[in-house]
């Protein structure tokens, strides 16, 4: 199959599966108890002035006329009011958002700076004490939950050590040097969770590369073997290992809505947070459709960026 | 192929085969030993609650914060409750949440993913499609979603995990049934007049089963993380039951004063989740040398 073709039919699934999406969010969503007018006019408001918001709002319709006016509005970047705050859904996402990408941003890079090195010389080292001990921190790594990670890093170096904020966000445009302290703690927490599953990828892509001829036939050359790891093998080695990367941010991604409550930022993961303990369902709706919309963006470049490299996947079946 | 039991001469020198492997990899016997542990102790402890030194939820502030010394080995919590009680009796929670999630997941993820390998087409397509839309949300802003949307409790806690690991189980047991699909035993078995459901259940299920063990074992040490993370932001089990991840939510505020408030429940949870995922690790390394499970 041609990568152009490959690509338009995974468009096509996508397109899809963002309907469906939508239709999931809306679905749950409504399931959710209590009454939209109700909760906008208080506990105080009659009858008559509820049917007459309802009427308003649309919400004496058949549903599935809501999920249409809904998805239409959707569509046009139209999210509706918020219930909690009053202003519209989108503004309130468009401000924590980039937020939230700057601590999944950070919490990756700090993951692939820790993890491929570790990753390399446990590949290297091949069953000695350094590959055991890195192979089990990655396992223990992997075994926290990332609020967990979030707490004992609290602990160390806020608490114990001292020396960076335990919570809270600031503006890296404000004061740069401040956002950054802020910055340093949850993004680690995160990036040492996530560390895991880059390092395994890097070890073992690393121990099948170094298996190959072309590296003895390097070796055989003279080159030293410090060229034939780093410009040889890892060069080769790097291609499923950025795959893990691209999917370690969508984890991360979906990670922010736990640590953000662990660290009081105010992304995207507290306002949905917020939304649910609000009942505030437009709220809710919008900031699970973008979470989801990044989720779903960035395993589909992680999976086109896979099968243009290796066009054995793209004849691996419909998956 | 025999129809008279379950096995065929084949199948049992295959499964002899699988057990000496299994004992052969240090991954999967310490995997299970943990495992196995925590079995007993939910048991013994369900059996026979008495058994740990304190009531769970008997409180006792005068003694609150208490660090771990001889009468109360992890210390006591801010309200004076044992700590090691507490996390003993957490076990059964965890286990329970775990297990009956996964099972449910199990079911349905596999019954989904055979039909759609087994039938294809249009049936497929839906279907996968389906599942790929439920993958499409992080699976804790799914848990969480439809834990809110209908109360927090134990019970919905539950349902919300078998849904979210649900699509992982039909992606594995779809492509186990893909696999086989083209056998020339189905093709045989279609030419003898043989029901679709008989060659379901007899014919395309027991191949499944190898990477469906694997891929459940590696979705309970998920399903732990994910009921701590529920618990700890106060949208999983509800207080006064013991959950791990519940005590950590409780005890997060004091843990400047009081560490091991968070620390052994902390530990515990390590435990378990390092428990699965290394007998689920063990597992793939017997069963699925090709690695077609999805972490």
């Amino acid at each position: 199959m041609a990568f152009a073709t490959y690509l338009a039919k995974r468009l096509g699934f996508m397109a899809v599966t963002l309907f469906l999406v939508t239709l999931i969010t809306f679905g749950l969503t409504n399931i959710l108890p209590g009454n939209v007018a109700l909760l906008i006019l208080g506990p105080n408001a009659n009858d008559a002035s509820i049917a007459a918001l309802e009427a308003q709002l649309g919400l004496d319709q058949p549903l599935y006329i809501q999920y249409l006016d809904w998805l239409i509005a959707l569509v046009q970047g139209d999210m509706g009011t918020s219930l909690r705050y009053g202003g519209p859904v989108v503004d309130l996402i468009a401000v924590r958002l980039p937020r939230s990408l700057m601590l999944a941003v950070s919490a990756t890079v700090v993951s692939v700076t820790l993890s491929i090195p570790l990753g390399v010389i446990a590949a290297v080292k091949k069953n000695t004490v350094a590959d055991l001990t890195a192979s089990m921190l990655a396992f223990i790594g992997l075994s926290l939950p990332i609020f967990l990670w979030g707490l004992v890093f609290i602990y160390v170096f806020a608490l114990s050590l001292g020396g960076f904020p335990t919570r809270g966000y600031v503006s890296p445009f404000e004061d740069p040097v401040a956002a950054f302290h802020h910055l340093v703690l949850p993004a680690s927490a995160m990036g040492v969770a996530l560390t895991a599953y880059i390092m395994r990828m890097t070890r073992s892509s690393m121990i099948d590369e170094l298996s190959e001829d072309y590296i003895e036939f390097a070796r055989s050359k003279g080159l030293g073997e410090r060229a034939v790891v780093l410009r040889h093998a890892l060069k080769n080695a790097a291609i499923p290992v950025i795959t893990v990367i691209a999917f370690q941010f969508s984890y991360a991604f979906g990670g922010v809505v736990v640590l953000e409550e662990v660290f009081s930022w105010p992304g995207i993961g507290r306002l949905t947070l917020t939304a649910i303990e609000n009942r505030d369902i437009p709220l809710l709706q919008g900031c699970i459709i973008v979470i989801a919309l990044i989720y779903m963006i960035s395993n589909f470049l992680a999976d086109t960026f896979y099968a243009y490299v290796d066009p054995r996947i793209r004849y691996g079946g419909s998956e | 192929m025999s129809t008279s039991t379950w096995l065929t001469t084949e199948q049992k020198a295959h499964y002899g085969r699988f057990l000496r492997q299994f004992r052969r990899n240090q991954k999967a016997v310490i995997g299970l030993g943990i495992v196995v542990s925590l079995f007993v102790i939910a048991i013994v402890t369900y059996f026979a609650p008495e058994i740990v030194p304190y009531d769970p939820s008997a409180t006792d502030v005068p003694n609150r914060e208490a660090a771990p010394s001889l009468q109360h080995p992890m210390g006591t919590d801010d309200l004076g409750r044992d700590v090691f009680s507490r996390v003993v009796l957490g076990t059964q929670i965890s286990l329970y949440v775990g297990f009956v999630s996964i099972s449910a997941a199990m079911i349905m993820g596999t019954t989904i993913g055979v039909v759609a390998g087994y039938y294809q087409g249009l049936i497929d397509e839906s279907l996968m499609r389906l599942m790929d839309a439920m993958m499409s949300f992080p699976p804790i802003l799914l848990a969480l979603t439809i834990v809110a949307v209908m109360e927090p409790s134990l019970n919905n806690v539950i349902i919300a995990l078998a849904f979210v690991y649900t699509p992982f189980i039909a992606r594995v047991a779809r492509s186990a049934a893909l696999s086989v699909r083209n056998e020339s035993y189905i093709e045989a078995a279609v030419a003898r007049g043989e029901s679709d459901t008989y060659i379901i259940f007899r014919e395309v299920l027991p191949n499944c089963v190898g990477p469906l063990l694997v891929q459940g074992s590696i979705n309970i040490a998920f399903t732990m993380l994910l009921e701590a993370s529920l618990s700890f932001l106060g949208l999983g089990v509800q207080p006064p039951r013991p959950s791990w991840g519940l005590m950590i939510n409780s005890g997060w505020a004091y843990m400047g004063d009081a560490p091991w408030i968070v620390l052994f429940p902390a530990a515990a949870i390590a435990t378990a989740v390092i428990g699965f995922n290394l007998l689920g690790d063990g597992l793939r390394d017997v069963l699925d040398p090709k690695g077609e499970i999805i972490e």
